[in-house]
């Protein structure tokens, strides 16, 4: 019976989970995979330049160039000068200032769509996998029928009353993202619940949610990083292209698709303005997308030699860091490649993002 | 450190060992199963999809084939082209004049296809058209209009007073656009023998005439039927011969014309460009002519190339009416209303707009009766602003949120630009940017708004201060008594005289802020000519317009 | 069988589904078509007639039987706007939407695929790592800023070299074939530009996946060169992975290409579906949705099946994973 060999490992990979969240401290562990991110060309970039957009968000809550408000209607659409750096837009207004400024709203859509689909997303396969088929069944039968209705719809339908705003942004591409996400999530977390150390601990009185939280979760972290870091950067690219529909953020809010929406108008007499915008999202998605691959990598024990000698040294404390991703890193991988596997990705990737 | 494996974004990518995993267990089940066994019937199933959807598609495609696709003729190196491509804006969705309100459908169809008993000039003075002359009573409550000769419809069905009568009848009756208008109407006869028409009205009414320029005084063939959505018949210089909705109209020269408007142009065509980028590409690359309006701030390169092209600016009704709820939680109070007044820069507006649109201080424009310069009541004036502001109880430090609704086909820099404005003088203006029909919806019929930013292009408008069940909300016995006298005038002086009166008493109440009087800029090629430039979003004679290459 | 069955029985439940969403949805919108066509300036009184002469005044539950029998019987009703039928709207809309679609995929694989197997046979790693930024970059490029380069570079009048129009459909449609497809250029070469950049990854990812199970260098153990391997093989086995990730993405860019549509003014069926939710036309709307949603569900039932045909392993996997299901 090869299930003998798979339930003796998984119990144990549980049993350390428990001792290495009591007894590790996180601060070596982030340093360590930082470091594996680090070490790597792809991961310098993201990191800098997602360090950059935080550091930006930041300063623009209270410092610009020019106040945000400072419109001026005898120099609209000026050229780069001293006083502006990126010259002026429609209104008047500082072009870098709203730019910067932009990049908070950006940082807080991308924050909360995040959220919400790993939240949703999580929920959904909580539903599938549940013990009651009924319930598990249902759940997929769900997914299936609202994976393939598009962002945009959903943004289009939403933003009718509820107008033009964040909230539309965040609730259409964390629905959609959270259903990707509970799509690909499945395989690793089916595997995780139908394996007896779930049913041991059910068995010992751990409620559901709590089996569902520490055991099964975990093991679909890898899929889970990757796909959230992407969904990050498509909910950047959605705010630019829901934006320009009008159905994303309001007006007179600063985000990189109001800044790049505004300028499209004039781009037959004032092409310039419309340059930058456009490349600070392009840099910070291909910083988001390669985020989420270099993260996963640098928490792999498998790939990242060094977070192995730590977990060796952080045996001595009698937990076993490796372990737990060592038992994930399988697992998420056996996923069958179905159909529905290969929906599942192609619709991240390719279907989300067109949202934008 | 190996290469990550997989492309990001291919989460569900396998690695080795599942593929080996997945291809062992292939093997094995290919050697317990016959091969083809369970796939021919999933083609089957496949096949009979795609084909049915693939049917159904077809199907859904084929009405399309019966639009005709009949080529533009192309102008064969003549002097005169034979036809025409004007690039206009907003687009009807459907032709039906009688029922659907926007000014798209009069400025297109008014003129050209239907006339009117009377019609309209470039400086908005009533004309002769269907009607070839009139008399008012001393008392103002009847009119006859003397029609013209020998009238026909486009469908060769003749134009007569039974006609004329009729159509104003139904519009009455059915409560077609505008009907309320014509509210004051006690009854309209045809006297088929005298070739003449007589309205008779309960009250006098000195806007009537203007009034019958527009929709309520239009001629409709009253034995003709056809779907008014997709077709229309009148008797105007032009025939619609082609109608994409929101996208295009071709109109072709009407060959049962009777009167002096013949079209000098045999077709033209009218393409809806909503994008403003893409109106001026059109404009450079020639595939339109005339381009009513372009942006002004977009029309530079074709002011500094006066060779090829002119632009110019004409006058019209628009008035970018930037309301306050005089009803509202804070903006019944009056300081507040006034202080938005003084505070607003209307001449850095107009700036940052291109500088064609013009000041306007009160509800009536320079095109309208009654009109006088009131721009000196509220100039702009930071000080007083923030002083009114102060004795409200607020200012920069402790300001008062406002909220101002409106929609999104105007564009989102005003909203920034009061913002920040309103904001120098204490007021956190909130700006929501809406899809007119919510703006409707809100603030039009609910009133539920703070302020509200819309362009009333309507002419002889005034109505709207004078009735206090308009979203305004604005109720001012003395104006409305001023209105009804002046509508009630037998003489246009007094008419004048008490609208301007009372104008100035609204505009003093600051129940609402006039942005600007908004004027279309035209632009088109050198070699076009008869293309009106005053009014022309609204009024559109095309019979005039030529193009010599 | 049991898949296929139970596969046909979630098509039909989801049509169902989205048909009262869809339906259900709409209701909430603030405003409706006749106060929309009564303008301003127009009394109560005057709505109120509009509304009972469209019939939008009857009980919903009513609204919604009369349009899903019409629905059941092929008649997606008309609009109520335009007095056009949904069906004719939607095919003058899909006669550009398409057209742009099957161009902008066109452009992607032949961009895509050959630079994914190009990538994977890169044997230099800086080859490779040009190939990886390639991809990351084109696939991060947002479609309104991709179009926008495109038509500062390309378009006539504003580009630098003014070789397509760059904005507009010709007023004739494809009665002028040539200028019709000489203006979804620029437009189809931004969808194809970011679909392709994906496109290229998934080639490459499948190919990698193709060679770490050995079959490639089985391959090249009967004699093939690595570039005939990769390309005889590894493509011909990636093909029903690939296959499937088009034809999905062909159904996302229905509504994906819609900033496309917009930024070219391109009147296809995401622009008009915005200008009908503009108008309140909600009976055109609800069938564009319904149609629309009808389409994506068809394309994933196909897809599904598809896959299985194609790729006989999947007949035991998937039935497999359905019992533990």
């Amino acid at each position: 019976m090869t299930s003998d060999k798979t339930s003796r490992t998984s119990h144990t990979a549980a049993q350390a989970t428990v001792r290495v969240n009591a007894n590790v401290p996180a601060g070596p562990t982030a340093a360590i995979v930082l470091h594996g991110m680090w070490r790597r060309g792809e991961g310098k970039f993201s990191i800098i330049v997602l360090g950059l957009w935080l550091i930006v968000a930041f300063v623009s809550l209270f410092w610009t160039p020019q106040p945000l408000l400072a419109t001026d209607g005898y120099h609209v659409w000026a050229t780069p000068s001293a006083a502006h750096w990126l010259g002026t837009d429609g209104t008047g207004a500082d072009v870098l200032s709203w730019l910067m400024a932009g990049s908070r709203t950006n940082l807080l859509i991308v924050v909360l769509t995040v959220l919400f689909a790993a939240a949703f997303g999580l929920l959904l396969v909580a539903a599938m996998v549940a013990r009651n088929g009924t319930l598990a069944g249902a759940s997929v039968v769900v997914v299936d029928a609202l994976i393939s209705i598009p962002t945009v719809l959903l943004a289009l339908i939403l933003a009718v009353p509820l107008g033009a705003s964040v909230t539309v942004i965040v609730v259409a591409c964390g629905f959609g993202y959270g259903l990707n996400l509970a799509r690909v999530a499945r395989p690793a977390a089916l595997l995780a619940a139908r394996s007896s150390y779930v049913e041991a601990a059910l068995a010992s009185g751990a409620s559901g949610w709590w089996t569902f939280v520490r055991h099964i979760v975990p093991n679909t972290l890898p899929v889970l990083l990757v796909q959230l870091s992407l969904s990050a950067g498509t909910a950047v690219l959605a705010e630019s292209g829901l934006t320009y529909l009008g159905i994303g953020v309001p007006s007179g809010v600063p985000s990189w698709g109001h800044s790049l929406a505004t300028s499209v108008k004039f781009i037959n007499v004032y092409p310039l303005t419309v340059l930058w915008p456009g490349l600070i999202v392009t840099v910070v998605v291909v910083a988001l997308n390669v985020f989420g691959d270099v993260l996963r990598d640098a928490v792999d024990p498998m790939v990242n030699a060094e977070l192995r000698d730590g977990a060796a040294g952080a045996d001595c404390d009698g937990g076993t860091l490796s372990d737990p991703l060592r038992a994930a890193r399988p697992s998420h991988t056996v996923g069958q490649r179905t159909a529905v596997s290969v929906r599942g990705t192609a619709d991240t990737d390719v279907a989300g993002r067109r949202s934008a | 450190m190996s290469e990550p494996n997989g492309a990001h974004g291919n989460a569900g990518a396998t690695t080795d060992n599942a593929t080996a995993a997945t291809t062992d267990a292939s093997l094995e089940n290919r050697a317990k199963t016959p091969n083809h066994g369970p796939t021919w019937w999933l083609w089957t199933v496949i096949a009979v999809i795609v084909v049915a959807a693939i049917a159904i598609g077809v199907n859904l495609v084929k009405p399309k084939t019966d639009a005709q696709g009949n080529p533009s003729t192309v102008e064969t190196g003549g002097k005169t082209a034979d036809t025409v491509t004007i690039g206009l804006k907003l687009a009807p969705t459907n032709l039906d004049i009688r029922n659907t309100s926007g000014s798209a459908l009069d400025q297109i169809l008014i003129g050209n296809v239907y006339e009117g008993l009377v019609a309209r000039d470039e400086n908005n003075q009533v004309t002769p058209a269907i009607a070839k002359s009139w008399d008012e009573s001393k008392d103002g409550l009847t009119y006859t209009f003397h029609l013209n000769e020998n009238m026909t419809f486009s469908n060769g069905d003749a134009l007569t007073a039974e006609d004329v009568s009729w159509s104003i009848n139904q519009l009455i009756k059915n409560q077609y656009h505008d009907a309320d208008s014509l509210s004051m109407v006690k009854s309209v006869a045809a006297d088929d023998n005298a070739n003449t028409v007589t309205i008779t009205l309960s009250t006098a009414n000195s806007n009537l005439l203007w009034t019958l320029t527009g929709r309520p005084g239009l001629v409709f063939d009253k034995d003709a039927t056809y779907d008014a959505k997709t077709e229309a018949i009148g008797s105007g210089p032009y025939t619609v011969s082609k109608f994409v909705a929101n996208d295009s109209i071709t109109l072709k020269a009407n060959p049962k014309y009777w009167g002096t408007h013949k079209a000098k142009t045999q077709t033209v065509i009218v393409k809806y460009l909503a994008d403003d980028n893409a109106a001026v590409n059109a404009l450079k690359s020639g595939d339109v002519q005339v381009l009513a309006p372009i942006t002004e701030n977009l029309a530079s390169p074709f002011t500094s190339d006066s060779e090829h092209y002119t632009v110019k600016a004409g006058d019209d009704t628009d008035k970018y009416v930037m309301a306050f709820n005089s009803k509202g939680k804070n903006t019944s109070d009056k300081r507040v209303r006034q202080a938005i007044r003084y505070a607003i820069d209307h001449d850095e507006l107009i700036a940052s707009r291109g500088g064609a649109d013009k000041a306007l201080g009160g509800p009536i424009p320079s095109l309208d009766p009654g009109y006088e310069d009131l721009t000196g009541l509220y100039p702009h004036d930071e000080a007083k602003a923030k002083a009114l502001m102060q004795e409200a109880g607020y200012s920069t430090d402790k300001p008062l949120t406002l909220t101002l609704t409106y929609a999104n086909i105007y564009g989102t820099e005003l909203g920034d630009q009061l913002r920040s404005q309103l904001a120098r003088i204490g007021i956190d203006l909130k700006v929501n940017v809406v899809e007119f029909s919510t703006w409707l919806q809100d603030v039009y019929t609910n009133k539920d708004y703070d302020i509200s930013l819309v362009d009333h292009n309507e002419s002889h408008d005034f109505y709207q201060w004078a009735d206090p069940t308009y979203y305004y909300n604005y109720d001012n016995a003395e104006v409305q008594k001023l209105y009804a006298q002046a509508i009630a005038a037998t003489s246009d002086d007094q008419r004048d005289e008490l609208l301007a009166k009372a104008a100035k008493l609204v505009s003093e109440d600051a129940p609402a802020d006039w942005l600007f009087n908004y004027r279309v800029t035209t632009a088109w090629a050198n070699g076009v000519s008869g293309f009106p430039v005053n009014l022309n979003q609204t009024l559109l004679p095309l019979y005039d317009v030529t193009y010599t290459k | 069988m049991r898949f296929v069955v139970r596969r046909l029985l979630l098509f039909a439940a989801a049509l169902f589904g989205v048909s009262v969403v869809v339906f259900a949805a709409l209701r909430v919108l603030p405003g409706d078509v006749a106060s929309v066509m009564a303008g301003l300036n127009s009394p109560a009184s005057r709505v109120e007639a509009l509304r009972e002469q469209f019939g939008l005044n009857r009980p919903l539950p009513v609204q919604y039987i009369d349009w899903a029998g019409g629905l059941l019987r092929g008649d997606f009703g008309t609009s109520i706007l335009t007095g056009r039928s949904v069906t004719s709207l939607i095919a003058a809309r899909a006669s550009i939407t398409f057209p742009l679609i099957v161009l902008g995929l066109l452009i992607a694989i032949a961009i895509g695929v050959p630079l994914g197997v190009a990538a994977t046979l890169a044997r230099s790693s800086a080859a490779r790592t040009a190939f990886h930024v390639a991809g990351l970059i084109g696939g991060a490029i947002p479609a309104l800023w991709g179009g926008l380069l495109l038509i500062l570079l390309f378009s006539r009048g504003t580009g630098l070299i003014g070789l397509f129009p760059s904005q507009g459909f010709p007023l004739d449609g494809w009665a002028a074939p040539g200028q019709a497809i000489w203006s979804l250029i620029l437009p189809a070469l931004t969808v194809g530009i970011i679909v392709g950049a994906s496109l290229m990854r998934y080639t490459r990812s499948a190919l990698g996946d193709i060679a770490g199970s050995g079959r490639i260098d089985m391959a090249m153990a009967c004699g093939m060169t690595r570039a005939q391997a990769v390309i005889g093989v590894g493509l011909r086995l990636a093909m029903p992975q690939l296959v499937s990730v088009i034809g999905l993405t062909f159904a996302e860019m229905i509504t994906g290409v819609m900033v496309i549509e917009n930024l070219f003014a391109l009147p296809g069926i995401g622009s008009g579906l915005v200008t009908d939710v503009g108008n309140r036309d909600l009976i055109a709307v609800q069938s564009e949705l319904f149609m629309l949603a009808a389409f994506f569900l068809l394309v994933g039932l196909i897809v599904d099946l598809l896959h299985r045909a194609l790729d006989p392993r999947l007949a035991t996997a998937a039935d497999a994973s359905e019992v533990t299901a």
